[in-house]
């Protein structure tokens, strides 16, 4: 997926594969830039025009990049839907809740007789946590948390099989935060949703989903099962991530704040060779030119790093 | 032990008047000193009252009772001494990109500080100085940059440079790394705790991060409500927590396995509608469950409002159902 602006053209992501079953949680790690956030619109085709995407989103075999648009507009909220980064914002302050909530159930259901429509929007607040007669408040007379949960909601409105949460609690205080995930770990239980959760802390990641994948300049450079990349990281640059929380009690933290130096890389001048390797702690001269890409490292697992091949050996 | 105190607050008020006359109590009678040398968390959820107190401290807001003493002197609120006070404390801000000016160039955003304290004399020497120290080197790469020509963590290196370069004796740091990437966050901790340890800078840090926490401070107060609601040295309050606010927010951090999550309900609570009794009572897991009316004390956790005492060795933890330790 390539951004074109007046600068020239950015590639955010580079190449970029994974499947996720019905059901399944699947965390999506990395920093600013690293292209987590356009991967996840690029799931609902939400890029901006312009935008040069290729391969393929494939949704039960179909692909999503090539659909028409009627069908992709059934295909956004009936089967994926989405709560973005930075949404408390993005309900309009004008209106009741309830009134944006029945708005996307409409559009969807057109037919439905309006003591369903009421009955199911009484449903979603609850589904979310909200009392029902809440349902007349305006945006401003919720608090942040409670606004995230009607966006939960609004994502709801339509049954969709898969929700896609760009980081879903990142504004959110610790306790809201710790609310919030486990209102989203029901609605995967209970639903049997499929989510793609995406984060900088790896360690929420870890704790809310079953797989992790970290991504790098634009392309994944570890997955794995979340408690064993987390636990036991296979790239040096997932090893930071988790560094970057500590684990509290733990004495290897404590006055010992873990950091890498540098930044993560500008997508328009990505170093040679392994992106990763201006700030890698374990870089080797190899590192600068070797042309790396998602090798096993382990069950389940792969990593993108030329010291994996050392420990499991070359694939054949 | 006075030498120790480098400023302290004593039975500190903060008071907001909102619409209907009503007045939110934002800190409501705080005690608390900050230590020359070390690194005090102020932790809390938002709304508790933290960064009111770090902006009182700071001489921004105005107490509605008590006060704070700076080197054993009460600060005092005319132009002048607020001018000289902020040559010695100063304050770095959650967002660098919101903190600096965009038409300033680093060297500039570095010397507005001299400038205003009139401490013209060798400014550049001073600017490369303060930025070489925060990290920024050479610093002549980065003298004539923009702010948007930085990276967030050299963003951060710049607000925390131009706090430095008037030597201050205390940093007032609210969330300084919670709009950092994560691998550029323990980065930004590590030059805090160089500041500490080679310029001897004392530095109160307000936090909702007890990760952060357990990363740099020396020692931690818990913020709930106005409050003070526990205090103790770091390693002894994360690893044995007394109050049960404390112990719900430990709780929920990923990062804390061995503990059952006791996730509160409800958000920080309405600071114009403190309840009688125990601040926390309402959201307390000991009322909910029971517990407390086991011990007999449930009609005080209602009724009766009570200060900090000692429950360890320099550990000291509001709460109804804590012994009052022997020290």
């Amino acid at each position: 997926m390539t951004y074109r602006s007046s600068a020239g053209s950015v590639p955010a992501v580079r190449g970029v594969s994974f499947d996720l079953a019905a059901g399944e949680v699947l965390g999506l790690a990395g920093e600013s830039g690293c292209g987590k956030s356009t991967l996840a619109a690029a799931l609902l085709r939400l890029l901006p025009p312009g935008t040069l995407v290729t391969g393929e989103v494939l949704l039960d075999g179909e692909d999503v990049l090539t659909m028409r648009p009627g069908r992709l507009r059934a295909v956004r909220w009936n089967d994926m839907s989405i709560v973005f980064q930075g949404a408390l914002h993005s309900l309009n302050p004008v209106h009741s809740i309830g009134r944006q909530i029945r708005e996307a159930i409409e559009i969807h259901r057109p037919k439905l007789a309006s003591t369903e429509l009421r009955a199911r929007l009484g449903e979603l607040l609850e589904v979310v946590g909200i009392p029902a007669r809440r349902a007349s408040d305006f945006p401003h007379q919720l608090s942040g948390g409670q606004r995230q949960r009607v966006l939960i909601a609004l994502a709801l409105a339509c049954d969709p099989r898969l929700l896609i949460a760009d980081e879903p609690t990142t504004a959110l205080d610790v306790m809201v935060q710790a609310q919030v995930l486990d209102l989203l770990a029901r609605l995967q239980s209970e639903l049997g949703l499929a989510m793609i959760f995406v984060s900088h802390d790896l360690s929420t990641l870890s704790y809310a989903c079953e797989r992790i994948a970290v991504m790098y300049a634009g392309r994944v450079v570890e997955e794995g099962p979340s408690a064993e990349v987390f636990g036991k990281p296979a790239h040096p640059y997932t090893g930071a991530l988790a560094a970057a929380f500590p684990i509290i009690g733990d004495p290897t933290f404590r006055m010992r704040p873990s950091g890498l130096p540098g930044d993560p890389p500008d997508p328009r001048d990505l170093p040679s060779g392994c992106p990763f390797h201006p700030r890698c702690p374990v870089a080797v001269a190899e590192c600068v030119t070797a042309d790396v890409e998602l090798w096993p490292a382990g069950e389940n697992r792969r990593a993108a790093c030329i010291h994996v091949l050392e420990r499991v050996g070359v694939p054949s | 032990m006075g030498e120790q105190r480098l400023v302290e607050l004593r039975d500190l008020r903060v008071e907001f008047h909102a619409r209907r006359g009503e007045v939110a109590r934002a800190v409501d009678g705080v005690d608390l000193t900050v230590r020359r040398g070390e690194v005090l968390a102020l932790v809390g959820e938002s709304g508790c009252g933290k960064t009111t107190l770090a902006r009182t401290l700071l001489g921004l807001e105005r107490p509605a009772g008590g006060e704070v003493l700076f080197e054993g002197e009460p600060i005092r609120y005319d132009l002048g001494y607020l001018r000289s006070y902020r040559g010695k404390v100063q304050m770095v801000f959650q967002d660098p990109m919101g903190a600096l000016n965009p038409r300033q160039t680093v060297y500039e955003v570095v010397a507005e500080g001299l400038r205003i304290q009139k401490l013209r004399g060798d400014e550049a020497t001073r600017v490369s100085e303060a930025l070489r120290r925060a990290g920024l080197r050479p610093p002549e790469r980065f003298l004539q940059l923009y702010p948007y020509e930085l990276s967030g963590g050299q963003r951060q290196r710049v607000v925390i440079a131009g706090a430095m370069v008037l030597q201050p004796s205390l940093l007032v740091a609210d969330e300084p790394v919670s709009s950092l990437d994560a691998s550029v966050r323990g980065e930004i901790l590590g030059l805090m705790l160089e500041l500490v340890r080679e310029e001897g800078v004392t530095i109160l840090v307000v936090t909702h991060d007890l990760g952060l926490a357990w990363n740099i401070a020396d020692r931690i107060a818990v913020m709930y409500l106005g409050r003070i609601v526990e205090e103790g040295p770091a390693e002894e309050l994360l690893s044995n927590p007394k109050h049960p606010y404390t112990r719900a927010l430990l709780s929920v951090v990923p990062e804390v396995e061995e503990m059952e999550q006791q996730i509160l309900q409800g958000e920080a609570p309405d600071p114009t509608r403190i309840r009688a009794g125990c601040r926390f009572h309402p959201r307390c897991p000991l009322v909910a469950s029971g517990e407390a009316a086991r011990l007999g004390i449930e009609e005080r956790c209602r009724s009766e409002d009570l200060d900090l005492h000692d429950v360890g060795a320099q550990h000291r933890a509001a709460c109804h159902a804590l012994p009052t330790a022997a020290v």
